[in-house]
């Protein structure tokens, strides 16, 4: 892989209009009583940016993601999409999960499963077919057609239900630790295609993760969450990434911004949560 | 999945319909051989046991029940774990378990009455061949089951076969193997009402015929629902055990 | 190699069961047990043979066949209607759920003496047995298939707006259907055991009324045809349904 040219040090990701957010929560509170899951979650999220979300575990950031798919009402406060109120899934926001085993259905092939998000649309059969291709070949599992999911790997089967998601022409993906079960490889090449195809279609993203060094690889901003936050706000810290596009799993990396994010990321999960 | 908010509402509708069958026979009662009003079945149950009908009857059947469990699920116990633990033995007798298996065990009734007459034995026979097969089955599955990497260390820790079989695999297959016999049990309990229904003089199953015979509608049910109470009680108290004795090795369904 | 090994074992155990056979013949033969109560496979066989030809061994197939059908069909079109109408709801389930399990322990055959107070020794006594009590395999297989769907399809579902009708046609049903298919083969086993015991009791055309009378004139020949029908009955039904079985669930095993 070469170095990234000077020329390409341009623009961060050229699809984000900071103007009007897309999502935004306000003074959101979640409460699974008796715990308090989040509280005071006050954030936005602009068009076409990447956000990822870490902190440490119950800190709700699967939560979160279900409060953006509606799956989940807020107990205070409120998550709006375009300043109206969230109240229930809407068919252009998808979540990619991270058990994508389960989310599978066993019994479809994988053409099968990426026909299920279209067959509520008014799509024929054969526009179905062309679209499902279409999919597929972005994805790299066009040979892979008529098989079952129990005959993929792991990260053919993730790559799979991205594919399914795709299909819904989201506007909003939201994805849930969706590389955290793959190998290291598998991890790197799918976390390329996934900016790679949402960089074609301007996607907003909301990423979860554990694993710092791919929030910062991937995300134009990172929002860290604080578990059990009491009276605080669930929010502990932003960090803004300035980091040019397109990102280069090497040369990114060796990037001094990359590094100084990485020891400030790192510094701040090791400090005591106050 | 929904525990909360269920607990009592599995109460209700039994209850209700007990409510309503005993108004509604108060308010119309109706001489019929089929119905009767809860509380005159509570008090034909209780007669019942006062003169030790019920009890000799429910003796009749558990007698059955377990010599049946005994020759069948025991030696199906033993033909399992042998092949179990032989390949190449339950490969070669895969066919001939598979062409007997089918075969209903009340099948087998008009033949135990041929050779044994009504009485203790017949029942044992049916039921016995009944449990054989699912004994055998579960059985050998239950010793397959046996992780490969335990019998590797058993082997290099240079137990002798029969050192294996007893110390390593016996062990590891027993909570399976009690579960098997706990759906054995079940099975024999079904198969002996059922041979008492369909011929053998004897037990709870033929209680509850003469009763019907008798046209005594408040004995017949009340020895129908002792039947379901005591096959639910018995699978009950067999769940309990396997959960005590077992919980932590056997994985959750 | 495996093959080979394979093709020995096959041949191994047609040797078994003809081993089996010929032990048979020959406790027969020298009547080691009396043929008043075990005639050998020759004449069994004769007996077979016979009663199909000439006899109305036939018949009274056809009658026990068509017994058990009908009461599976029914038993296994009520069971999965209200199988997959509770196993959907979660509140209904609360609410039946407990006295459900309670009927399942219970001997289908105990309902038969209620039965026949009720519709006296008739051909619809029999049917009704039959199909009370095929249905509750297939009742509690199906709701526990549609109830054990993975949650994390639900929100998959709910996400795609999918709608409930939808859902439960597109995701509910192949999800249940292992466990339908499961419970209708044991719905199969005990309509096949009703039929028999039913016959017995209330003295109607079919395998089992005939082999109770040749067991009490002791014709044990006789007898023995019957019981191997019988066992044929279910050897085959068990093997269609299992064919039928892999066919629906091939992507089980792809």
């Amino acid at each position: 892989m070469t170095r990234a040219t000077p020329a390409l040090r341009a623009i961060p990701n050229p699809g984000v209009r900071a103007d009007v957010p897309l999502i935004s929560f306000d003074e959101v509170g979640l409460d699974f009583a008796p715990r308090r899951i989040i509280h005071r979650l006050t954030f936005s999220i602009a068009p076409g940016e990447i956000v990822s979300v870490v902190g440490p575990s119950g800190c709700g950031k699967t939560t979160l993601l279900r409060l953006v798919t509606g799956l989940v009402q807020p107990t205070r406060g409120s998550v709006r999409r375009e300043g109206r109120a969230i109240d229930g899934p809407a068919g252009d926001v998808a979540i990619v999960f991270q058990d994508y085993a389960n989310a599978l259905l066993p019994w479809r092939t994988v053409a099968g499963n990426v026909s299920l998000a279209l067959e509520a649309s008014a799509m024929s059969p054969a526009q179905r077919k062309v679209r499902i291709d279409e999919l597929l070949g972005k994805v790299g599992l066009a040979a892979h057609a008529n098989k079952f999911p129990r005959q993929l790997s792991g990260g053919m089967q993730q790559r799979l239900q991205i594919a399914r998601c795709l299909a819904q022409e989201p506007t909003i993906l939201l994805m849930d630790e969706p590389f955290g079960a793959l190998d290291a490889m598998t991890r790197q090449s799918l976390q390329d295609e996934m900016l790679r195809l949402v960089r074609e279609t301007r996607t907003t993203v909301l990423f979860i993760t554990h694993d710092l060094e791919e929030a910062i690889y991937l995300s134009d901003r990172i929002i860290a969450l604080r578990a059990n936050p009491g009276e605080q706000s669930s929010l502990a810290h932003t960090f803004q990434v300035d980091l040019p596009r397109p990102r280069d799993q090497l040369a990114t990396r060796e990037e001094p911004e990359f590094l100084r994010l990485r020891r400030q990321a790192f510094d701040y999960l090791l400090e005591p949560q106050a | 999945m929904s525990h909360s908010p269920g607990r009592w509402q599995g109460i209700v509708l039994p209850l209700l319909a007990l409510v309503a069958a005993e108004a509604a026979l108060r308010v119309r009662p109706t001489q019929s051989d089929v119905i009767a009003a809860p509380t005159a079945i509570l008090r034909a149950f209780l007669r019942a046991c006062a003169d030790a009908t019920l009890l000799q009857a429910t003796a009749q059947t558990l007698l059955a029940t377990g010599g049946g469990l005994l020759i069948g699920a025991g030696g199906g116990l033993v033909a399992g774990v042998l092949l179990g633990l032989s390949r190449p033995a339950a490969a070669r007798a895969s066919l001939l378990v598979e062409l007997l298996r089918p075969l209903p065990s009340v099948a087998l009734i008009p033949v135990a009455l041929l050779v044994f007459g009504f009485g203790y034995r017949l029942e044992i026979a049916v039921i016995g061949f009944a449990v054989f097969f699912p004994m055998l089955l579960l059985a050998t599955a239950a010793v397959r089951a046996v992780p490969q990497r335990l019998v590797e260390v058993s082997v290099i820790l240079r137990l002798s076969a029969w050192s294996r079989v007893r110390k390593v695999m016996l062990p590891a297959a027993l909570p399976r193997l009690f579960v098997a016999l706990r759906l054995c049990v079940g099975i024999a309990l079904v198969v002996a009402v059922t041979t008492e229904i369909a011929s053998n003089p004897q037990g709870l199953g033929f209680a509850l015929l003469s009763a019907q015979q008798s046209l005594a509608p408040d004995l017949m049910l009340a020895i129908l629902l002792w039947i379901g109470v005591l096959g639910w009680g018995i699978n009950n108290l067999l769940l309990q055990l396997e959960q005590r004795w077992f919980n932590a090795q056997l994985d959750k369904e | 190699m495996f093959a080979n090994l394979r093709r020995l074992h096959a041949v191994g155990a047609v040797a078994v069961v003809l081993a089996f056979i010929g032990l048979w013949a020959l406790v027969a033969r020298f009547e080691w047990v009396s043929p008043v109560f075990l005639p050998g496979p020759g004449a069994t066989w004769s007996a077979l043979v016979d009663g199909l030809r000439d006899g109305d061994l036939a018949a009274l197939l056809g009658q026990t066949l068509m017994r058990m059908t009908y009461g599976w069909g029914v038993a296994a079109i009520v069971g999965i209607a209200l199988g997959a109408l509770i196993g959907t709801s979660p509140r209904l389930r609360a609410w039946v759920q407990p006295t459900l399990e309670f009927m399942r322990p219970l001997p289908a055959s105990a309902i038969m003496p209620v039965a026949i107070a009720l519709m006296g020794l008739s051909p619809a006594m029999v049917l009704f047995v039959i199909a009370f009590g095929a249905v509750w395999p297939v009742l509690l297989a199906t709701i526990h298939g549609f109830a054990t769907i993975e949650p994390r399809l639900v929100e998959v579902g709910r996400v795609m707006r999918i709608s409930r009708p939808g859902f439960i046609w597109k995701v509910g049903l192949p999800h249940a259907l292992p466990d339908m298919l499961g419970g209708l083969r044991l719905s199969l086993t005990v309509s096949l055991i009703l039929a028999i015991v039913a016959e017995m009791l209330a003295s109607q055309d079919g395998l089992g009324t005939a082999v109770m009378l040749a067991a009490r004139s002791f014709r044990s020949a006789d007898l023995f045809a019957g019981v191997v029908l019988l066992g044929l009955i279910g050897l085959v039904t068990n093997f269609l349904l299992g064919l039928a079985e892999r066919r629906l669930l091939r992507w089980q095993h792809p």
